[in-house]
């Protein structure tokens, strides 16, 4: 399943890192990723694919100092 | 105030008072400071040593360990226990120093990105890059380690920040993450399902001991007289005495433990995380059973196994609200027939007979004093200790066991000894985890610490040579370790008294030796290599068809 996520990170070093390192080990692909500085945070949409429940990652990520919120968008059709 | 000083002072803020560490170029301000702190610092011989020795502090007291080391090499030897921390949840703070602002970024001498190797096995690092950073950096590193689900937070700390004024701590505290609330409605459903079940067992993991919610868990155990099992890590939480404890459940589980887990049709999972070593082949294990999950982090539930009931929360206050009333009076009668059936039996020590490690151990456990510390190494041998011997809580159990890193049994009986000056504490290593942290000899040495060394010498890597023997057509791989050093001369040259037997009748006199000996003591026992851990559940196998014995 492909999934889409909104996430917000405080400005701190390794928050970017973080959310990747997570994703990749709990056997998530990242597919597409944005990331801008609004100013009060870092504003990250990743779009990910895995072949585990996406809770296994979001579980994951919520346990991130660093994550203020995270939302799941939609959810997708794998397409080859 | 330096920032070397604030940091001392934060230490002595939050109850650090007592840390492990080893001094290098990046850290020296802090070292500098020391000597005018009442911070007691123990210099073990490696910053692995120093950093197990934190964790065996931190989990002899549930406190937060502290050790401290240099940049570059003195931070990567430390990546290892912070593995271990993390896979056991084992709250610690750990400082490492840094290169200066101004060198960062360009391969200065002993720069090594510890921000970024720390990531994945961290509950969380930082590092502090403005001195007014400092103090709220430490207060968070603090409050962090030890809520919820506890683990390790890495401070990196450059060296101009430790040499350079920083300003007074701010008053304000941070605020401590709450624990989530358990919801009504899950006890209740949870109670239900306690009610209903004819065969249920309570599976009982490290949580219990780091919520401090022990007393708790032996009311309900006592209240409902359910079936018990435990983890590695659980051990100790359930009263070794009590008729229906059945003892550890797994790969080198005791065997009515697991059958009676695989015949029951409801699990109550507390504190636990269905690891592999615990479940063996997941689809087979427990079929039968519904499951109810009780844990603080929400990422263990439904991530091995779906719960058909979730409690999250504080264990403290969610196991006086589960109860069962009715009766499961044939289900009782089966397990404690199971007991009774699959105890273990123990060898006297007879003479001219090898030394049977199992019935070694056991005559320990009862000579030893009842809140004896024991830590262990990772091998078969700490599958003989989880088995044979028995412990009045868990904090009286060091072992590693998410992360199994051989080499952890005597620094962390170190630090437990420092938490615990006036206790019995033991470290049982095996021939092969012993050598791994061997320098820690000199660290016993220096203090003088009575800690008693077992050192169980089967002169292999006991446990890959099982399974080679096992599972590999007996294809004996760079598992053979005859030629280590004779353990008892080694530790004459380190001032440590020592013995040596070979024979199952030196057993109880030389036992009673070592724990009557005012000091430290190591005592090399000599294995027939043959011996192995049963009962062993084979990979990938259900448990309920472990070898209990050689076939």
């Amino acid at each position: 399943m492909t999934y889409d996520l909104e996430l917000f990170l405080s400005d701190q070093p390794a928050a970017l890192e973080r959310v990747l390192q997570t994703t990749r080990y709990r056997g998530f692909k990242i597919s597409q990723l944005q990331m801008h500085n609004s100013g009060a945070g870092l504003q990250l949409s990743m779009q990910v694919s895995g072949p585990q429940p996406i809770n296994i990652l979001t579980t994951q990520l919520h346990k991130l100092y660093d994550l203020a919120s995270l939302n799941i968008e939609q959810t997708l059709p794998q397409t080859a | 105030m330096t920032g070397a000083q604030a940091i001392l002072k934060s230490l002595i803020k939050h109850g650090a008072d007592r840390v492990f560490g080893y001094p290098g170029g990046a850290i020296m301000p802090l070292y500098d400071a020391l000597l005018d702190s009442p911070v007691r610092h123990f210099l073990c011989r490696h910053e692995q040593g120093a950093a197990f020795a934190a964790i065996g502090y931190a989990r002899a007291t549930n406190k937060v360990g502290v050790c401290i080391a240099t940049s570059g090499p003195g931070a990567t030897n430390l990546l290892t226990s912070l593995a271990d921390a993390k896979l056991d949840s084992v709250p610690l703070v750990v400082i490492t120093g840094q290169v200066a602002r101004t060198s960062m970024g360009s391969d200065a001498f002993q720069e090594v990105d510890v921000l970024g190797l720390s990531l994945s096995i961290c509950k969380h690092s930082m590092q502090v890059m403005e001195p007014a950073d400092l103090q709220p950096v430490l207060n968070r590193a603090f409050a962090i380690a030890k809520e919820g689900r506890p683990g390790p937070v890495l401070v990196d700390i450059p060296k101009d920040i430790q040499q350079g004024f920083v300003p007074e701590d701010v008053p304000e505290q941070p605020a401590e993450q709450p624990l989530p609330q358990a919801k009504d409605t899950a006890i209740h459903a949870a109670n239900h399902l306690l009610e209903q079940s004819q065969r249920p067992v309570v599976y009982i993991g490290g949580g219990v001991s780091m919520a401090n919610a022990v007393p708790q868990l032996r009311d309900f155990l006592n209240r409902t007289g359910l079936p018990q099992v435990s983890t590695l890590k659980g051990l100790g939480s359930a009263e070794n005495h009590h008729s229906h404890y059945l003892g550890m459940l797994g790969m080198h589980g005791l065997a009515a433990a697991n059958l009676a887990v695989q015949e029951a049709d409801l699990l109550l999972i507390i504190g636990a995380r269905l690891d592999d070593r615990v479940t063996g082949k997941l689809e087979e294990f427990a079929p039968q059973a519904k499951i109810i999950h009780v844990d603080i982090d929400p990422a263990e539930i439904h991530k091995r196994r779906h719960a058909d009931v979730s409690i999250l929360g504080d264990l403290q206050q969610i196991l006086p609200a589960l109860d069962c009333h009715s009766q499961k009076s044939s289900w009782l009668e089966r397990v404690e027939k199971l007991k009774q059936r699959k105890a273990f039996s123990y060898a006297a020590h007879q003479a001219g007979e090898d030394i049977d490690a199992p019935s070694l151990l056991r005559s320990l456990s009862d000579l030893s004093e009842e809140d004896a510390i024991v830590s262990c190494d990772v091998g078969q041998h700490q599958m003989w200790v989880a088995q044979h011997m028995q412990f009045s809580h868990p904090t009286r159990h060091l072992s590693s066991g998410g992360l199994g890193t051989m080499g952890f049994g005597l620094p962390a009986a170190i630090g437990a000894q420092v938490a615990e000056p006036d206790k019995q504490v033991m470290a049982v290593c095996g021939d092969g985890s012993f050598m791994m942290n061997v320098q820690e000899l000199g660290t016993l040495r220096r203090y003088q610490m009575p800690v008693k060394i077992l050192i169980l010498d089967n002169q292999r890597l006991g446990m890959v040579k099982q399974w080679q023997e096992l599972f590999h057509d007996e294809r004996y791989s760079e598992t053979d370790l005859s030629d280590n050093p004779p353990f008892s001369q080694l530790a004459q040259a380190f001032g440590i008294a020592s013995c040596e037997i070979t024979d199952a009748a030196e057993v109880p006199a030389a036992l009673k030796t070592m724990l009557e000996h005012p000091g430290p003591y190591l005592l090399h026992v000599r294995l027939d290599h043959k011996a192995n851990v049963w009962p062993i559940v084979p990979p990938n196998t259900a448990n309920h068809k472990m070898w209990e014995q050689a076939r």
